[in-house]
């Protein structure tokens, strides 16, 4: 019977999840605080063991869903973490659970203006005439680019961002608001580097060792960076900082074993039906693909399949002595600030 | 309310003027000398000014600050030091005011404190009054009651900071024997009073070798070769354009900073970026010297140019090279901008610090709200 119960408040949990996230602004980790906060509300716990299993549980139902689930771990440790630490001075449990809910939203609700605090402290880094590179999309970013649009001259080149190719947002955004933008290939960072005044990249998570989870190529451009001594900031809201120590690339809970697995050999393929169009925002090459398919002799396959896709991370963790700044809500910090940061938050 | 400069006697704000047209005039220079002064502008300030809460004097405080920032902005310092009176001054008022006001206001526990609970610990200054004074703010029988109360543990608030900055010479030099060993050859540069009794303060246990560079074009290494050698210690005055070439025999560069930034990087004399580069080429540490009162809250702004101080360019190009002078730009910058990732170590009046965790010193010496004085 509890069991049944249980399962219907995880179902709705990550409805609840889609839902909130349906609006723009909101970003995973709050929406994951927001659904959690109804989870309270729809719960029957009756003491605080109960509730913080509920939690626990609707946080693990919420990871199962999503394919990446980095920046919802965040939110979901934070606020449990909160939970588990609030003082108790309610009369009764209910009241202990509407107080609850009542700072969850208080802090969804406060957390939405901390993009702007980050863009303020980020405009003191921009000189005019800027040249910046930036990786796919990030809200936090773009809101970075465009207040500093407001009073600076800067130019921004955006990569692409395979395989999403989110970075034609970031584009089609930069260059509605007037800031001059070219999006550059993944494989053409190290061409642009040099013209860059620096590298700014948002984050799905910062981590206690001072790195930073991201979408794939940012640890590519990171490297790049300090080859070419540019600085590399990162912008994250500090409710992205997420309790998590990756020694190397596969330690990130997003890493199975499917990801650079090798395909078992087996006979080639006669045709390329299976690139199907959707995957790559190259549709054009892709219809020429498969269309020049037909003559054998030219097997060429110009966009991966989606098999040779789900074989890719969708993140990468970039190392901390890559990083030269963290501009977070809390302050602008060093990579080495954070762990000292994260360690006393948890540890309190 | 309003803190305009009226609300000075006329004493303390000829005080203020005074130290304001020297520091204009480049009369005071050197980062010590520019906080002794500010400290004692500031002393008289906080004993002759007339206010009946705390935000008043503060904002006197921040309105004479910012006329002495604004005279010299590329002495870090006279604001570091604004801003570490305004701690100590903020700290004094929350403990003598615990008793009076604490009471109504519980502590609200919400996610964004939680978020919070990472910052670092402010410094706990040891509270100078032991016993809650009884504070009354906007007394309006008795205006001047809750200035009278309050100065005298200010007053000595105010004498703290002073002595650190008297006494930073021989904090930092303290540990010099921990640092610097038997038969080493430590090179420096620039003419550093910091440094200067680092090495004179290890050279009562040691024997070792010091290796100046002339640090031109101002030449303060010869000065700085002179008094080592008449304490004592075996010297070499070297060119500037010798210091790659000798690295390799060196064992530790020790350098003075101008400021240090928040980000670990520092201003320093030029030639120190030459200096520290080549150690870095050599794998030899950098040890840098300086008083916690260089600890600026400013990241490495500009530093390209803005931030660098420039200097008279006589002394690179003279005006007897007259048929030169008129066809170049003959700059001189006065400081070099030192990256974290060259540092390996900055030795202060409070302990040894790596350059990561500058930013917690800075979090902990001031308050945010100061960082924009």
């Amino acid at each position: 019977m509890a069991e049944a119960q249980a399962a219907e408040t995880k179902f709705e949990i990550f409805e609840a999840y889609n839902r909130i996230l349906r609006d723009d602004e909101m970003s995973p980790p709050l929406a994951a605080i927001l659904s959690l906060t109804e989870l309270i509300a729809n719960s029957q716990a009756g003491t605080m063991f109960e509730l913080v299993k509920e939690l626990n549980d609707g946080a693990e139902e919420l990871k199962k869903h999503t394919a990446n689930p980095m920046s919802l771990n965040a939110g979901c440790e934070l606020f449990i973490a909160f939970v588990t630490l609030f003082p108790h001075e309610s009369d009764s449990f209910a009241q202990l659970k509407t107080e609850l809910i009542k700072q969850g939203q208080k802090y969804a609700s406060e957390a939405i203006s901390h993009r702007n605090k980050i863009a303020e402290l980020m405009l003191g880094f921009i000189k005019d005439d800027s040249v910046i590179l930036t990786h796919s999309y990030s809200r936090v970013v773009m809101r970075a680019l465009l207040h500093a649009h407001k009073t600076k001259r800067i130019s921004v080149y955006v990569t692409e961002a395979r395989p999403r190719g989110l970075g034609i947002r970031t584009y089609e955004a930069l260059t509605s608001a007037g800031i001059p933008c070219t999006v550059v290939l993944d494989s053409a960072v190290a061409y642009v580097m040099d013209k860059v005044d620096f590298v700014l990249v948002g984050s799905e998570a910062v981590v206690e060792s001072g790195g930073l989870i991201n979408a794939v190529g940012s640890n590519q451009m990171a490297i790049i960076a300090k080859a070419a001594s540019k600085p590399f900031y990162a912008l994250a809201e500090s409710y992205k900082f997420h309790r998590l120590f990756p020694l190397s690339q596969y330690d990130l809970p997003t890493h199975n074993p499917s990801i650079l697995s090798f395909p078992t050999i087996s006979p080639r393929p006669s045709g390329s039906e299976t690139s199907s169009a959707g995957v790559s925002p190259h549709n054009v090459q892709s219809n020429q693909a498969n269309g020049s398919s037909s003559t054998p002799s030219r097997l060429v396959q110009i966009s991966m399949t989606s098999e040779q896709i789900a074989r890719n991370p969708e993140v990468d963790y970039t190392r901390p002595d890559l990083i030269s700044l963290v501009f977070s809500d809390v302050g602008i910090l060093t990579p080495e600030a954070i762990s000292q940061y994260l360690v006393a938050m948890f540890a309190g | 309310m309003s803190p305009d400069p009226q609300t000075l006697p006329a004493g303390t704000q000829r005080f203020v003027e005074a130290l304001v047209a020297k520091l204009r005039r480049r009369q005071v220079v050197g980062s010590r000398e520019a906080a002794l002064e500010t400290v004692l502008v500031l002393r008289q300030l906080v004993s002759k000014a007339r206010f009946s809460n705390i935000e008043q004097l503060i904002s006197l405080i921040r309105a004479v600050g910012r006329r002495l920032v604004e005279a010299q902005p590329k002495e870090h310092s006279v604001g570091n030091t604004v801003r570490k009176i305004l701690h100590h001054i903020r700290e004094e008022y929350n403990t003598a005011s615990k008793g009076t006001a604490s009471s109504s206001t519980k502590p609200v526990y919400s996610i964004s404190t939680f978020v919070l609970q990472g910052q670092p610990r402010k410094h706990n200054v040891a509270p100078k009054s032991e016993a809650t004074l009884s504070l009354k703010e906007n007394d309006p029988d008795d205006p001047d009651s809750f200035a009278r109360v309050l100065k005298p543990v200010l007053m000595e608030a105010i004498q703290d900071v002073l002595d650190e900055l008297e006494t930073v010479y021989d904090n930092v030099s303290k540990n010099a024997k921990d640092h610097i060993h038997s038969d080493e050859i430590v090179l420096t540069i620039g003419n550093s009073k910091t440094v200067e009794s680092f090495l004179k303060g290890a050279a009562h246990y040691r024997n070792f070798t010091v290796i100046v560079a002339e640090t031109g074009p101002s030449y303060g290494g010869h000065s700085m070769a002179r008094a080592l050698s008449s304490a004592g210690i075996s010297t070499f005055l070297v060119p500037d354009s010798s210091i790659y070439a000798i690295m390799s025999r060196v064992n530790k560069v020790i350098i003075g900073a101008h400021a240090i930034l928040a980000n670990g990087g520092m201003f320093a004399i030029t030639g120190s970026l030459l200096a520290a580069t080549a150690a870095r080429v050599h794998s030899t540490p950098v040890v840098v010297c300086a008083g916690q009162f260089k600890l600026t809250p400013l990241w490495n702004l500009y530093h390209d140019y803005g931030a660098l101080d420039f200097a008279d360019p006589s002394s690179v190009l003279g005006f007897e090279e007259g048929a030169l002078v008129e066809k170049v730009d003959v700059l001189n910058p006065y400081y070099d901008y030192v990256g974290p990732e060259l540092v390996d170590v900055f030795i202060t009046n409070d302990g040894d610090h790596p350059p990561s965790s500058v930013y917690r010193l800075i979090k902990e010496t001031y308050d945010d709200d100061d960082h924009e004085l």
